[in-house]
């Protein structure tokens, strides 16, 4: 229509233009006659280009008009397809994309498929990177970690260490104070070997001297005895005398009395001889008595002289004997001291080397706090690292393409192999699937009310963790799980952050897609609990 | 009897001999014994170029042994009466004294019931 207005438009400009040219011309020639030829020529030239314009001019614009109008629709058909395949793009859908950009003219359509290659191959190399980043931090924080335990360790070994030592030095202070007085003690006992040995010395001295003197006594004391024997001969002699005259005083006292009255005065003088032998011999009986008193005297101080000079002797000998240990004592002694002077002073500097090496290992255990505070710090920026590598891995995974790593992909490729399949064949499809997959912990099918209808645990993650039964899963308001909210509000596949498993309490995300009716209606969401470990791990 | 003694001792009997038959009081003699002789008999010694019999007075006597220490003396006495008499030794512990008068207690020994000199 607001072409067809230009094309009048122009016609009445154009037929305005020549009119009023004509009157103009007209009024000036002033009617009629020969030199109204200007007008009439003016008026000639204006039909002939009225018509020159509407058979060239008018004709060829409605024809463009007509061109520029399919172009225009062309136009805005294309850019619907292409924002369509923006649409997809922008939300990571590359292989939707890429489909869509198919119905693109052939050069944009190549353009946008090669963008969606160059952009899945970069979604993957991010995801691969993340991984190796996730990974390698994990190994980072583990190593540091390992590190930082070790080194703590070696810090404590190190303060035992230098406790150990400090005891050490402890103990050998006390040791070379000991010996210091050990050694005062050995030179005490020194001397006092030396005073003893002195003393012992004049005791030597003395015993000999007494041994002396008891030998004098003894030699004394022999002569003694052998004037007695001299004695007692004499003594024999003279009891031999006293009887030969006692017989001979009786003999004549025989003699008188055989010579009768003349003999009697004989016989006195012969009693009286006989009395004087008596008495010599009852004089030598008492002098020998009392020689035999001397003589057991003699033979008892001789007898005491020999077991006095018998004890001198041993004496004397005990007196050498101990004179010697004495001697032995004072040479141990000496030793003694200068073993205890010599530990004092190997002690002294023991405790001094001890106490470098005390300042030494208290500037390594500084040392190796600082390294495990480093290595702590460390093993909280990989732990940090490692958790972006995952954010990183998850960003990257909201990329839906081709590749095999795509879990989008995965589930969707799940979920067409669900379509029109019964209740009970969806199940065992689904557990098929699971027990299939390593890092899934669970899939499971809810419909469009959010009510669960399918449930697979993998008995190889979950095992005996199992935290909820399946009735327990039937409990929970699926329409309240995120997963399923972003599915019924997107109708597309989307993915979670990351949380703790309901069922096994580690990290994990879920994946979940929508499932289509045979009419192409929303019929319900199809969801896989990804284990994070696991995921990183087959990645 | 009358008369002067020689108290002599055998062990510890004193006993008292009349010295009118005492001819002499000798240390002991050398012995010579006699196969066959008494106990009373110790032997045969030689006084004065003759054999004489020398006798044990504490035999003779049946004294007990003991008493003061002995100062062995041989008696040369007259044994037996008149033509028989002869000379023997009395062999005793000791010759104390001539006495004119017995101790109490001691008895006179009688020489004469010596037969012979022989016991």
């Amino acid at each position: 229509m607001r072409t067809a207005r230009r094309h009048l438009l122009g016609w009445l400009l154009l037929a305005g233009l020549a009119a009023a040219g004509a009157a103009l011309l007209w009024a000036a020639v002033g009617g009629a006659g020969v030199a109204a030829w200007p007008a009439w020529a003016f008026t000639a030239l204006a039909i002939a280009v009225l018509a020159a314009y509407g058979v060239r001019v008018d004709a060829r614009s409605r024809r463009l008009a007509g061109r520029l109008t399919r172009g225009e629709e062309r136009l805005a058909r294309l850019q619907g397809e292409l924002a369509a395949a923006f649409g997809h793009l922008g939300a990571g859908d590359l292989l939707r994309g890429g489909e869509r950009s198919a119905r693109l003219p052939e050069g944009i359509a190549g353009s946008f498929t090669a963008a969606g290659r160059a952009l899945s191959a970069l979604a993957e190399r991010i995801q691969d990177s993340s991984i190796h980043v996730a990974a390698a931090a994990d190994g980072v924080n583990q190593v540091s970690g390992e590190l930082a335990a070790g080194s703590s360790q070696q810090a404590a070994s190190a303060v035992e260490i230098t406790a150990a030592l400090e005891e050490l030095a402890h103990t050998a202070a006390q040791i070379a104070g000991n010996a210091a007085r050990q050694a005062e003690l050995a030179e005490t006992a020194q001397r006092s070997g030396a005073a003893g040995a002195a003393a012992v010395d004049g005791a030597v001295g003395g015993v000999e001297e007494v041994q002396r003197r008891i030998d004098a006594v003894a030699r004394r004391a022999d002569a003694l005895g052998s004037r007695a024997k001299e004695i007692y001969r004499v003594l024999e002699l003279i009891t031999e005398i006293a009887q030969e005259t006692h017989l001979l005083s009786l003999n004549a006292a025989i003699e008188a009395a055989a010579a009768g009255e003349e003999g009697r005065r004989f016989a006195v003088v012969a009693d009286e001889v006989r009395r004087l032998a008596d008495r010599s011999q009852e004089s030598v009986d008492s002098v020998r008595a009392m020689l035999d008193d001397f003589a057991g005297s003699i033979h008892a101080t001789i007898v005491a002289t020999e077991e006095g000079g018998k004890e001198a002797a041993r004496v004397l000998e005990r007196a050498r004997e101990a004179a010697a240990a004495i001697g032995a004592l004072r040479g141990t002694a000496g030793e003694t001291a200068n073993a205890a002077r010599q530990i004092s002073l190997a002690t002294q500097q023991q405790t001094a080397a001890s106490d470098e090496v005390v300042t030494t290992l208290r500037e390594v255990t500084r040392v190796v706090q600082r390294m495990t505070g480093g290595l702590q710090e460390l093993a909280d920026t990989a732990v940090r690292l490692s958790q972006l590598g995952l954010s990183i891995q998850l960003v990257a995974q909201t990329f839906h393409s081709d590749s095999p790593r795509s879990l989008k992909h995965l589930i969707e490729e799940w979920s067409h192999r669900l379509d029109g399949a019964g209740r009970e064949e969806v199940a065992a499809r689904l557990d098929a699937l699971v027990q299939g997959t390593p890092f899934i912990e669970m899939g499971y099918l809810a419909d469009a009310d959010g009510k669960l209808v399918v449930l697979c645990h993998s008995k190889k993650l979950m095992g005996e963790r199992r935290r909820l039964s399946e009735e327990g899963a039937r409990q929970v308001d699926m329409k309240q799980r995120p997963w399923f909210r972003a599915v019924a509000r997107e109708r597309r596949t989307s993915l979670t952050t990351l949380y703790d498993s309901l069922q096994s309490g580690e990290l994990c995300f879920t994946v979940a897609t929508p499932m289509n009716g045979a009419g192409g209606g929303f019929t319900g969401v199809l969801g896989m609990d990804v284990n994070l470990t696991s995921w990183t791990q087959t990645a | 009897m009358s008369g002067r003694h020689l108290l002599v001792r055998a062990g510890t009997t004193v006993c008292a001999l009349p010295v009118a038959a005492v001819r002499r009081v000798l240390r002991p003699l050398p012995l010579h014994p006699l196969p066959g002789a008494g106990p009373a008999l110790r032997g045969l010694a030689e006084y004065a170029g003759e054999p004489l019999p020398v006798l044990d007075l504490a035999r003779l006597l049946a004294a007990p042994p003991g008493g003061a220490a002995p100062c062995p003396v041989t008696v040369v006495a007259w044994a037996g009466e008149g033509a028989a008499r002869e000379l023997v030794g009395l062999a005793a512990d000791a010759a104390l004294a001539v006495v004119a008068e017995l101790p109490d207690g001691v008895e006179p020994f009688d020489l004469t019931a010596l037969a012979g000199g022989r016991a």
